[in-house]
């Protein structure tokens, strides 16, 4: 009887220490929406080397008891990385490693359709603040319009840790259905014969130019914007690794294997901020909504823009390069090319594009250091 | 935490937009600058400015350009004959160069392949 009675004991001790005992309903609501995005990630291939480990980390942040944020070992390591800004500039930097300034450095005038489509950033942010955000939730929010992950991610961290979880969500999830967002925003605000234009063949870059640059613009902006130094100096470097042409192993390095391991800690993290305690909020749904406004405002305001410059210079700038100005690269120059050829076959837009893109990159870090420098 | 600088959106939108302007705009100022001061920019001024005078007609030298680019071994020569015969192609191969390495260009080349 006694051994019974002492079974029993131990069998109610193990039930009372397992994940089953605290579990709520708002864990398996989290665990769904973690399945849901793990098939969108799998099945649909939305983002999916960035979804997948995000809506896992989702999954996991959701069993009760497991103490990963509060015992020492790797899931608080990851935290660790995620909440004192060490990920973004590291992914940063495998992106400089990745990016070819050269279309930027031969046409410069596309840093100002990078610039305008920044205007999804700001009608995001006046639109949070408008559903009663504070101002340094609202900036974070609006930095989803800026269509860039890491920076979405290091901004949410200073201003608004609470809702970062939403924000890396909705960003991700947007950029990948920028093919989907995009185009009917480019076909309503163009006309077929701006649609059609042909833009000339770009000038040669020198070498000199390609590795002057990251030097030169690594120097200006950490000046100008130090809270932003980590992630445009990590940009920068990572694109001297290419250009310079004697660190090749280091380019090969942190465009591929660094920048894969940081992907994993980086979205894996992002996703174990997913708690149902933070995620299950109403203004979860209404960051998804401002998030989208913010993609829609950011891509009429490039085309926009691309329409005045259009005009100016003779029509010799087709519109449509201005919607890659909301940065998501290089998906966003993309879609220009897709919409382009769409209007025009044979005319490709894709390396015109692709100047706007990363000067989209650029102007959302700046943007986020503004914010950080105006709202922290 | 320190406080904010404002909190009317408005304001916050106009400030912002108008930084990202001008530090894009700076950018674009030195972009022009190091390609101004690049020593090493092939200089087509000169060209422009006084039209080439005709060259003098000449025999062209026979073989002076190599049929086969350096770096193509004799294998790969013949293995390209052998496919181009292989597709019912009469003549000769005179020349094999590589294509340009210019990814954009490929880009380009793959996509109207892709198309046909």
């Amino acid at each position: 009887m006694e051994l019974l009675q002492a079974f029993a004991v131990s069998l109610q001790a193990v039930w009372l220490d397992s994940g089953f005992s605290a579990f709520t309903m708002g864990n398996g609501i989290m665990i769904l929406v973690g399945l849901v995005l793990l098939y969108m990630a799998i099945v649909k291939e939305f983002e999916p080397l960035l979804l997948g480990p995000i809506a896992f980390g989702c999954i996991l942040a959701n069993f009760p008891r497991t103490g990963f944020l509060e015992e020492p070992g790797l899931m608080q390591a990851i935290h660790y990385g995620i909440a004192n800004e060490i990920f973004p500039p590291l992914i940063f930097l495998g992106i400089g490693a990745m990016t070819d300034f050269g279309p930027l450095l031969a046409r410069p005038v596309t840093l100002l359709l990078g610039a305008a489509a920044q205007i999804g950033v700001f009608v995001a942010l006046v639109g949070a603040m408008l559903l009663g955000f504070n101002v340094q939730e609202a900036g974070a929010i609006g930095i989803i319009g800026g269509a860039d992950g890491p920076t979405a991610i290091y901004l949410s961290i200073q201003m608004a840790p609470h809702l970062l979880g939403a924000i890396a969500v909705a960003a991700y999830s947007y950029m990948s259905l920028v093919p989907l967002i995009q185009p009917p925003i480019m076909k309503l605000l163009t006309t077929q014969k701006e649609r059609e234009v042909a833009m000339e063949q770009l000038r040669p870059v020198t070498k000199f130019e390609r590795v002057c640059f990251p030097i030169v613009a690594a120097i200006i902006i950490s000046l100008l914007l130090p809270p932003i130094a980590a992630l445009l100096g990590c940009l920068m470097l990572g694109n001297l690794f290419r250009e310079s042409g004697v660190m090749d192993r280091l380019s090969d390095t942190a465009q591929n294997s660094l920048c894969n391991i940081v992907t994993i800690f980086l979205a894996t993290g992002t996703g174990m901020t997913m708690n149902a305690d933070d995620f299950l909020q109403p203004a979860t749904l209404l960051i998804i909504g401002l998030g989208l406004l913010a993609f829609m405002s950011g891509t009429a305001g490039g085309v926009l823009f691309g329409k005045l410059m259009c005009r100016l210079s003779g029509w010799k700038i087709n519109p449509l390069i201005g919607s890659a100005g909301v940065s998501a690269v290089p998906m966003a120059a993309r879609v220009s090319q897709m919409v382009g050829m769409k209007a025009k076959p044979g005319n490709y837009l894709l390396m015109h594009a692709m100047g706007p893109n990363v000067a989209g990159v650029i102007g959302t870090a700046v943007a986020a250091g503004t914010m950080l420098a105006m709202l922290k | 935490m320190s406080h904010p600088v404002t909190t009317n959106p408005l304001i916050i939108m106009l400030i912002n937009m108008t930084v990202v302007f001008l530090v894009l705009i700076a950018l674009g100022v030195v972009i022009n600058l190091i390609h101004y001061i690049d020593p090493t920019k092939p200089k087509a001024a000169p060209e422009e400015a006084a039209p080439a005078k005709p060259e003098p007609v000449s025999e062209p030298e026979p073989a002076a350009a190599a049929p086969v680019e350096e770096g193509i071994s004799p294998e790969v020569v013949a293995v390209i004959a052998a496919a181009v015969a292989s597709m019912g192609c009469a003549g000769t191969v005179k020349a094999i160069r590589p294509i340009e390495r210019n990814n954009w260009k490929n880009s380009g080349r793959n996509a109207i392949q892709s198309r046909g």
